[in-house]
């Protein structure tokens, strides 16, 4: 069964500045709609700038004054080594896959 | 080797500059240095584009040109702007804060480059923002 308090979000494309504000406001709406775990899945993410992460640093602190949880998963190479090169591996919670966020969080 | 190409100055041409970059990928360059080095154009490109360019209409070009050897890979972007003192604004930056949206691209360029310079051009037209990255062995 689908957790209600659940929304995976799948960007595509490129991450850039202008993405990422795309994808802030959808993560807003879903926290007002009660989302209290949200899953950014990556995997159809060709390429992330640093105006793209600085998006998702913005999502973060979205997520985290809502009082909800910010989960990321599916990151390719390019955005791993975007993340190792600012530090942000330590910052975000990051999955390898769906499958393995589901186990550890939703059906531990 | 060594290619040039020319893209105008909007959001929209970061695709074309990703797309341009693929087609020169050399079968001796690591996955982890030919990523550093795009997201390292990609980074340069941006701040050409908001910064350099931000005040100029989207016709104005901006121009790449990529060298690479079997032990570098160099990348030139030149841009119209009215030019900028990148090393002062350096020194002042705060490199470890890694959660200020200030600089984040500069910081990333610094972190790959082995060489970062941002100079006035010969003809004194434009700037050329190098960037280098020697390949790891």
């Amino acid at each position: 069964m689908m957790n209600p308090k659940l929304k995976i979000i799948e960007p595509e494309g490129i991450f850039d500045k202008n993405k990422a504000t795309e994808y802030r406001q959808l993560v807003n709406e879903s926290l007002a709609a009660g989302s209290t775990i949200i899953l950014l899945d990556l995997q159809k993410v060709t390429f992330m700038d640093s105006g793209g992460l600085g998006g998702l640093v913005m999502i973060r602190k979205a997520v985290i004054e809502a009082q909800s949880q910010l989960f990321l998963c599916s990151l390719n190479e390019q955005i791993k080594i975007l993340f190792e090169l600012t530090s942000m591996e330590l910052v975000f919670n990051i999955f390898d896959n769906q499958e393995a966020f589901q186990q550890k969080i939703i059906n531990p | 080797m060594k290619t040039t190409f020319t893209v105008p100055s909007e959001e929209e041409s970061l695709p074309l500059v990703l797309s341009h970059f693929s087609k020169i990928d050399q079968d001796w360059i690591s996955e982890k240095d030919w990523l550093r080095c795009e997201l390292a154009l990609v980074e340069g490109f941006t701040n050409a584009l908001n910064h350099a360019h931000k005040n100029l209409p989207a016709e104005t070009k901006i121009e790449i040109e990529v060298n690479i050897t079997r032990e570098n890979m160099e990348i030139r972007i030149f841009d119209s702007g009215p030019g900028f003192d990148l090393a002062g604004y350096i020194e002042q930056l705060n490199l470890e804060d890694d959660f200020s949206p200030t600089g984040r691209g500069i910081r990333i360029l610094l972190k790959i480059a082995n060489h970062l310079s941002y100079t006035r051009t010969s003809d004194n037209n434009r700037n050329c923002l190098l960037i280098v990255k020697e390949f790891a062995l």
